[in-house]
């Protein structure tokens, strides 16, 4: 349920409860103050009456009307008081009941006492009552109505910055580094909401390059290490005695530094592609580069009885040449590494993409996970570092490639699309 | 052939030092700038091994020196700093070479002697090694002047071997030398067995001696 709503529906509930409230408290008090009135119409009445008795001791014509009548009983009983009361009656005229309101008193004549009751009709009254209950219930109507239109169309548009800043906020991307200096608005809530996000970003975005230049500043303090712990083994590896006494254990060191090193490389290329230290801007031709590329692996791509088929055209992009050389030479490696043998390689340059697909006896790769990190399948064997479709993941990305992976007619088909 | 080695990481210059020492250079080590400068400024040296990181200068600090005395050394950079603008920035003040940390002995060693060859131009361009000859200029390969063909891969391989004489090579070192660290090609050995195989056969069909020796199964030897 929206905000508004759920505040809408309490304001009008609230509303409404008041004006019923309201109306009824209005009601008695009406009511009573007309009743007041009436009385004192009839204390006139009775004041007039007394003065007529007491000046001619006789009892005043009455003349009747439909709005007052007076009625004397002579009696036996002297009523100490007058006496007020509101009761219901027939009227002929209007055949139904009404309610009346009648005064009774007694008056002395030289002994004979007689009961007077003045009655007058209550019509009026109620007719006003009525009306104000009227007036009420359109007023509850009216408010309904009213927030019913607030609602739709002020409201929405006072809530405009509150959209704008949710929408800012589902497009913001950390790595990106999109704008994120959200506007300042006339509304204080919302000003508040842009304030906080804004520094919440700018402390995120300070975290995460302390982070990256962290990871670029360790992988750079482990080179020098590196190269002793590399320098050193190859040193170990010249001297004979001991190398054949110990050659297996000087193997596994070799080859783990060597794996050690790679990977190092691999994560500060990933670190520098990822703060845009490639500038795109040098003509690549991607047949060319291919060719190229090939050349230097006809030797191993005959060694494995590998069939290639190559359907190229002349492709030229703006990009960097060192990223399109790991771009093709990563995807070759791949396709020659995980291949069998007497397998094949398909090549496809096209206008607009690049596809190397080739066989393997490895199932479909994962297509959520194939970009990701140190993603490698439980069949690869573990020599690779489960780096290399993350570094062209990320050079697409820099560069706005398309980098798809699809399985068919069980062949890996790797495309990027320019 | 005279070397300087400018390294501050003491196990680092010694590796460096013992591994080119037995190539038959000279080599002279120096682990700071100031003993860099005094050494640059009173000797001459065939090529200087050159990082840039110093604790109390900067590597290119002295390229620059260099080029205002006209020194004609040639100087292969190493650095633990894979940029490109540090890269370019050295090539520029003079440098020949780029070499980023953790490299291999033997590559630093055909840097070298590339370095070396291109500033001895009027010499000898012709490398030796008992009955093989290469004309590092010419790219050709002979065989008791018998001349036989390789590929580029097979031509590299064997210069490598020939300037790393009498050394164990790794399959790694060897890989990385054929495809460059970005080609992730290293840990398939069967990709480099295939290139000696074949070099082998060649050089043996052609007449020269069995020269590759397969090490335990960690690399080769060339002798």
């Amino acid at each position: 349920m929206k905000l508004f709503t759920r505040y809408n529906r309490i304001n009008v509930i609230a509303s409404i409860l008041i004006f019923l409230i309201g109306c009824v408290a209005f009601y008695f008090v009406i009511s009573y103050v007309l009743v007041r009135q009436l009385d004192k119409t009839l204390h006139n009445e009775q004041t007039e009456i007394l003065q007529y008795s007491k000046e001619h001791n006789a009892l005043p014509e009455i003349l009747n009307t439909t709005d007052q009548q007076i009625v004397f009983e002579p009696t036996t009983k002297l009523l100490q008081k007058p006496k007020y009361a509101s009761y219901k009656l027939w009227d002929e005229k209007d055949k139904d009941m009404e309610w009346v309101r009648n005064l009774t008193f007694t008056v002395n004549l030289s002994d004979k006492i007689f009961k007077v009751t003045v009655t007058k009709s209550q019509m009026e009254t109620e007719d006003l009552l009525t009306l104000i209950l009227y007036v009420a219930i359109s007023m509850v109507a009216l408010i309904i109505i009213a927030n019913f239109i607030i609602n739709r169309m002020v409201l929405q548009k006072l809530w405009q910055p509150f959209y704008a800043t949710i929408g800012s906020i589902e497009q913001y991307q950390l790595s990106k580094k999109t704008a994120t200096q959200l506007p300042d608005t006339t509304v204080d809530e919302f000003n508040l909401l842009n304030n906080s996000f804004n520094s919440m970003a700018k402390k995120v975005e300070h975290e995460y390059e302390m982070l990256k230049e962290f990871t670029g500043n360790a992988a750079h303090e482990m080179q020098t290490p590196l190269a002793v712990i590399s320098n050193n083994i190859e040193a170990l590896m010249q001297d004979e005695l001991v190398l054949k006494n110990q050659h297996q254990v000087i193997a596994i060191i070799e080859q783990s530094v060597s794996r050690l090193s790679r990977l190092n490389q691999s994560l500060l290329l990933l670190t520098k592609i990822e703060n845009h230290r490639f500038e795109l801007n040098e003509v690549v031709k991607w047949d060319t580069l291919l060719t190229q590329k090939l050349a230097e692996l006809a030797e191993l791509l005959t060694a494995q009885k590998l069939q290639i088929t190559i359907d190229t055209i002349p492709v030229t992009t703006l990009f960097h040449h060192h990223l399109a050389d790991i771009i093709i030479s990563n995807l070759l490696n791949n396709a020659i590494r995980y291949n069998v043998a007497n397998g094949s390689i398909s090549i496809q340059l096209h206008i607009n993409q690049l596809t190397i697909s080739n066989t393997s006896l490895m199932p479909s790769l994962d297509t959520e996970k194939i970009g990701s990190r140190f993603y490698r399948h439980s069949a690869t064997k573990p020599d690779g570092n489960g780096l290399g479709l993350s570094i062209i993941k990320q050079i697409c990305d820099v560069a706005g490639y398309q980098f798809i992976y699809t399985y068919e007619q069980s062949q890996h088909h790797f495309a990027i699309v320019f | 052939m005279k070397l300087l080695i400018i390294e501050d990481e003491l196990s680092l210059n010694k590796s460096m030092v013992d591994y080119l020492s037995n190539q038959q250079y000279l080599c002279e080590a120096v682990t700071n700038y100031q003993d860099a400068l005094e050494k640059i400024e009173c000797y001459q040296y065939d090529c200087i091994v050159l990082d840039i990181m110093l604790p109390d200068g900067n590597g290119l600090q002295l390229l620059k020196h260099l080029k205002a005395n006209n020194k004609i050394e040639g100087v292969i950079i190493i650095s633990a700093r894979n940029e490109l603008d540090d890269k370019i920035k050295g090539i520029e003040l003079g440098a020949d070479d780029y070499l980023t940390k953790p490299f291999h002995l033997p590559e630093l060693s055909v840097r070298i002697s590339a370095i070396i060859r291109r500033k001895n131009l009027q010499g000898n361009n012709v490398l030796t090694f008992k009955d093989i000859q290469i004309d590092v200029l010419a790219k050709t390969v002979c065989i008791n002047q018998n001349p036989i063909t390789l590929t580029r891969k097979e031509y590299e391989l064997l210069l490598y071997f020939i300037i790393n004489k009498n050394r164990v090579l790794s399959k790694n070192a060897i890989a990385e030398h054929l495809w460059g660290d970005d080609m992730d090609m290293a840990n398939n050995h069967d990709f480099i067995y295939t290139h000696i195989k074949n070099l082998r056969k060649k050089l043996i069909t052609a007449g020269a001696d069995d020269n590759i020796q397969s090490v335990y199964g960690m690399g080769y030897k060339f002798s």
